[in-house]
């Protein structure tokens, strides 16, 4: 068994009425990279700073090491916060911040301090800017002293509060990859904060989706994304088509099921337990759908109604022909030797639904409006 | 855009007052009181005499430097006070209570500094307030003067000085964003550490600008002084009043003036080179 860095269990925030976190449990292993990601105003930021003592729960216990640490204060606690914008002291240089967190626990020498602190930054590709002040660097250099900054003190998990989200794109896709190799290197627990789920996809070894303060799915990415638990990961996480009101037709096995919107059958997985008859949305993933120009027997015709060119593929967005009502969908076609030669009004195949990989999702149907209330 | 507004006539109109106010009644009588420090009285030939009179009497040597040192004591008693009170309106309180606190500070300075030390004198007369109640309560038997002491001078000056020093240090304190001070706890930081090292190194410009303000206020009071001090009160300006009013020597008067201006700009340079702060910066 994997041993674990942070516990919580049953957590649960309340201001007056208002429940911020709603009985919450999930573990960190030691060594991972754990991501909670969710809307904003989810509590995903609450849970964080609750782990990291700013807050204090309303009920349930944490634990770092297997140590329940409720009662121990933010200052004495064994893990440290990146903050969302970074909260570094512009009052000191690069070296002073480094050093801070050392000089509070003392017992080591100023020259001691300093070639850990050089030793860190170096590990963070921070050499030879020791004496400059926090407004004279790089947002991308504030962003590598922070995590310095905390990893100096070589904490038993480093918690950060999307602090990627105040960099403009291309630095944040850079920062992206290099924090993830920075996690694998020193072997510290991260557990990272954010609403971004291509950061949360991209680096996160388990993910713990959040939404209205509770606990939708804890899994790897890859599950996450193909086998999303909830009604919410499945709308929330990756691109879907979403067609609301299908009708569960027969069930194929225990955990695939036919499902007929407006005369259209797809074969979906159930995210959820479903019987014949079950009012159902169905979620299907753009980039799993088979696109073929002109007519064919098995499939869905369509024709194209619009061509988007983004890079490295297009989303085609596809009016289904053979539909009771007008339905469309969206397929994003990836440009390869093979992609076949489209435009607009070309009559298509569309098919999904293999039986290899679930490209339809089929939840029990929730009124769009309540979901999207943020 | 800058060199528009440069050749722009309408900016001069908007300086026009600017110009005049500064110049006429900050300069020019600064001129004159330059000028007459160093001519003699009766002869009106330039002369020394006047500051030679300043230093070889023990009396006004004495008083100066008593001066000096009560309004830099008032400074430190008024920041003493005024920090902590600062620090709680802006990151202990919530909003509603920021806002009545505030308005309790700034209260008492919608009326006249002579009304507030005559409120001082109601209540610290012979037969003021505190004697009588002190009286009621059976503590003493006679009545007691509170007034026309050092202290009674102190608490007037601190009660009159406080909104010059807290509002420019919550200025400062409310620009300092509370993730820092988590940022220190986080860290193992502690109150006074992170007092030491974050927040007293932020506040230090309005810190700076708050004592400065207060310092030369303090020099040059006299409302305060003379009415909760009386005739002992052993404070400068007394003197320049009483040479320029009492004895219409208004050169001997300017000569004072210089010396106490010279002083205050004398100091508030060092202090501002010490502390590495800027004033310009500061404000």
């Amino acid at each position: 068994m994997t041993e674990i860095d942070v516990s919580v269990k049953n957590l649960t925030k309340r201001w007056g009425n208002f429940t911020a976190v709603n009985n919450i449990s999930f573990d960190v292993p030691k060594g991972s990279f754990f991501s909670v990601l969710g809307p904003s105003a989810s509590g995903k930021t609450t849970v964080l700073r609750m782990i990291a003592g700013f807050e204090t729960p309303t009920s349930g216990d944490i634990f770092i090491n297997g140590q329940r640490i409720n009662d121990v204060p933010a200052n004495k606690r064994p893990c440290n916060l990146v903050f969302q914008r970074l909260a570094l002291f512009p009052m000191m240089n690069v070296i002073d911040n480094v050093t801070f967190g050392l000089r509070r626990r003392g017992g080591m020498s100023k020259a001691e301090m300093e070639k850990k602190a050089n030793e860190v930054l170096a590990r963070v590709d921070m050499k030879g800017l020791n004496e400059r002040k926090i407004n004279q660097i790089s947002g991308g250099q504030q962003q590598r002293v922070a995590l310095a900054r905390s990893l100096v003190l070589e904490p038993t998990v480093l918690l950060l509060d999307e602090p990627l989200s105040a960099l403009d794109l291309k630095l944040r896709q850079d920062m992206k990859l290099e924090l993830k190799r920075l996690q694998h290197r020193m072997g510290t627990t991260f557990m990272y904060i954010t609403h971004d789920q291509t950061i949360a996809l991209a680096m996160s070894d388990t993910v713990a989706v959040i939404n209205f303060g509770k606990l939708e799915q804890v899994a790897a990415p890859e599950i996450l994304y193909r086998e999303p638990a909830t009604h919410f990961v499945a709308s929330f996480v990756g691109e879907n088509n979403r067609w609301n009101n299908g009708k569960v037709v027969e069930l194929v096995d225990d955990n695939a099921c036919l499902v007929d919107v407006s005369g259209i059958l797809s074969r979906a997985r159930m995210g959820e337990k479903l019987k014949p008859g079950d009012v159902v949305d169905l979620f299907i993933r753009p980039e799993m759908i088979l696109l073929k120009p002109g007519k064919h027997e098995k499939g869905n015709i369509g024709k194209i109604k619009e061509i988007n060119f983004d890079g490295s593929h297009s989303l085609v967005v596809v009016d289904l022909l053979e539909s009771k009502t007008p339905l469309s969908i969206n397929v994003k076609l990836q440009h390869t030797e093979e992609t076949p030669d489209i435009s607009v009004g070309d009559t298509v195949t569309l098919s999904w639904g293999g039986t290899k990989q679930p490209a339809a999702n089929a939840f029990l149907h929730i009124d769009p409006p309540t979901e999207e209330k943020e | 855009m800058f060199a528009k507004i440069k050749k722009n006539k309408g900016l001069w109109l908007v300086l026009t007052p600017h110009l005049l106010w500064i110049g006429l009644l900050f300069v020019l009588p600064h001129i004159k009181l330059f000028w007459l420090s160093f001519v003699d009285k009766r002869s009106g030939a330039l002369t020394l005499a006047n500051y030679a009179k300043f230093f070889q009497s023990e009396l006004y040597r004495h008083v100066f430097v008593h001066t000096a040192l009560f309004a830099i004591l008032v400074t430190l008693i008024t920041l003493a006070i005024s920090f902590p009170t600062a620090f709680i309106v802006t990151k202990v309180l919530g909003k509603k209570m920021k806002a009545v606190v505030l308005l309790a500070i700034v209260l008492p300075y919608w009326i006249s500094e002579l009304i507030q030390v005559f409120a001082w004198m109601v209540l610290l007369r012979e037969t003021g307030v505190i004697s009588y109640m002190l009286q009621a309560l059976g503590i003493t038997s006679h009545n007691i003067e509170f007034l026309y002491k050092d202290a009674t001078i102190v608490v007037g000056l601190v009660y009159t000085s406080i909104l010059f020093m807290i509002i420019p240090i919550i200025n400062s304190l409310d620009s300092l964003d509370d993730s820092l001070i988590e940022a220190s706890y986080d860290l193992g930081g502690d109150f006074w550490s992170t007092m030491r090292e974050i927040i007293i190194p932020h506040a230090a410009p309005g810190i700076v600008v708050g004592s400065v303000m207060v310092f030369m206020l303090n020099l040059g009071n006299y409302v305060t002084v003379t009415l909760l001090g009386g005739k002992n009160s052993l404070w400068f300006t007394e003197n320049i009043y009483n040479q320029f009013i009492v004895r219409f020597n208004q050169n001997q008067g300017a000569a004072f003036g210089v010396i106490l201006l010279t002083f205050s700009v004398l100091l508030v340079w060092v202090v501002l080179k010490v502390t590495g702060q800027d004033m310009t910066e500061a404000m």
